[in-house]
């Protein structure tokens, strides 16, 4: 398999960053109430992701390293992310107020979704060529999308489901987050 | 070096920082923000009785309010079921209703013990939607029909002569009685005999949410009760749907409603601006002059 694709394939399913690298949880409980505005934060971070990871690596490998700068990496993705998402947001709120009323304080939290930042310091660390970290913040982005809205399409099930006292609300989301986890665990080992 | 190391930091954040704002600031500019669509969209779900219950003057305002955040459980006149959608509207929770607004009550309308009104047109300027008719020194009336119940009218009376009467509210929907019958086990056999082939499994999963309901074709039912008889599950199917159709419908008339009564506020708002605007200033003589010139003109040709 061409290793642009491997590395898409993997990040989507074997590593998976919600379920297996347990990152990005906030907006993966937070956001997944309704299925349309999980669509829409999923849209959203997969945006943010991959624009990120491109950015990331051209400040990094273009302006870091000639001016020996590394030492400012973490700030300076966090600067370029947080553009990123601000952005997102003033185009969401002229084109989906209603989306982003429900959202709300999520879409600017896309800023501290930890697998954003992550990516672009895990592209850093393996010296991935550019089109393999766009590969990988796309990869990891599908994987965030595809956890978002399969669990919010379960949640909206549930809701109409009769649950017994003691696991209604937060408890039946953290099993069933916990089930999903476990059946992405079985993809482990599938890469090389 | 140390100082060349710093500023060559200082200056990397600055160009970053700078770039990415300019770009941001483009983007604004591009994208105007769309105004107030939430708003028209939370106003529909109020129930348009301009009581000002929740604290603010108005259904539209208490909607502004909403989507800056206010919560949605002020409302009494609307209810648990307009918390409901708009918690549904919002992806909020569910919220019982604030009892320090008031509680929800069966629907009333005000009437005016008619011998007794002195004509003192106070509460027709009271009234939110215009439903009050009289003039001064003249016996006023309320239009029972166009009456909201909101209750701003009785507290300007000077005579007390105006009583809220509670509307019989007539029970649509009987309690369907699910002693009898075990949890749907999702067997479909309902979906085989259904001749309207409809979901049943599915309808009676959305009986709670009527909109929901109605995009799996729930009116398409006839209500022939062969899936009562076919459940393992003794269900009474038929039964849960017809309070389910009930439910769609008083949904559909309320909203009807509402929007009829909003239409009459704006009027009155949009007359009462207009009434302020016309009050006009006696005109000064070169004006007066002006005005008659233009006249003579006219008649002259």
């Amino acid at each position: 398999m061409p290793e642009p694709i491997f590395i898409l394939l993997s990040t989507i399913f074997v590593n998976n960053f919600v379920m297996v690298q347990f990152l990005g949880l906030c907006p993966f409980m937070g956001a997944s109430q309704k299925f349309d505005s999980a669509v829409g934060m999923a849209a959203a971070t997969t945006f943010v992701l991959t624009l990120a990871s491109a950015a990331s690596y051209l400040v990094e490998y273009y302006i870091l390293i000639p001016f020996d700068l590394q030492y400012l990496r973490i700030i300076s993705f966090i600067v370029i992310i947080a553009a990123l998402v601000q952005f997102s947001e003033i185009v969401i709120k002229a084109t989906q107020p209603l989306l982003h009323q429900i959202l709300g304080i999520f879409i600017p939290l896309i800023t501290t979704n930890c697998a954003v930042l992550g990516v672009a310091l895990l592209n850093v660390n393996h010296s991935r060529s550019f089109f393999e970290s766009i590969m990988f913040g796309l990869g990891a982005a599908l994987g965030f999308s595809l956890l978002l809205v399969m669990f919010a399409a379960i949640r909206e099930k549930q809701e109409h489901k009769q649950i017994p006292m003691p696991f209604q609300g937060a408890a039946i989301n953290m099993i069933t987050a916990g089930l999903l986890s476990l059946a992405f665990m079985g993809f482990t080992g599938m890469d090389r | 070096m140390m100082l060349t190391e710093i500023l060559a930091g200082v200056l990397l954040l600055a160009v970053i920082g700078l770039v990415s704002g300019g770009v941001l600031l483009l983007s604004s500019r591009r994208w105007q923000d769309s105004g107030d669509e939430v708003t028209s969209l939370v106003n529909k779900l109020l129930p348009q009785t301009q009581c000002a219950q929740c604290g603010y003057p108005g259904c539209k305002p208490y909607a502004e309010a909403i989507v800056a955040g206010e919560a949605i459980n002020k409302c009494p006149p609307g209810g648990d079921n307009t918390i409901r959608a708009l918690a549904d509207l919002l992806g909020k929770d569910f919220v019982q209703l604030d009892e320090s607004c008031g509680t929800s009550q069966a629907p009333m309308v005000a009437l005016i013990r008619e011998p007794e009104c002195i004509g003192c047109t106070l509460c027709i300027k009271a009234c939110p939607v215009d439903a009050i008719i009289g003039a001064q020194q003249m016996m006023h009336t309320i239009i029972f029909e166009e009456c909201t119940g909101c209750e701003l009218c009785v507290a300007p009376c000077p005579v007390d002569c105006i009583d809220m009467i509670s509307l019989e509210v007539h029970e649509k929907t009987e309690p369907v009685h699910l002693a009898d019958s075990q949890p749907c086990i999702h067997c479909g056999i309902c979906m085989e005999v259904c001749p309207q082939d409809l979901a049943p499994q599915q309808l009676l999963l959305f009986k709670n949410s009527p909109t929901l309901a109605e995009s799996l074709r729930l009116q398409d039912c006839i209500e022939c009760g062969l899936c009562d008889r076919v459940c393992p599950s003794k269900i009474p199917l038929t039964a849960i749907f017809q309070n389910t159709k009930q439910a769609a419908l008083d949904q559909k008339s309320e909203s009807a409603k509402a929007e009829y009564i909003e239409s009459r506020f704006t009027r009155r708002e949009s007359r009462l601006i207009a009434s302020t605007a016309n009050i006009h200033k006696r005109p000064s003589k070169a004006e007066t002059a002006s005005l008659l010139a233009g006249i003579n003109n006219r008649q002259q040709p």
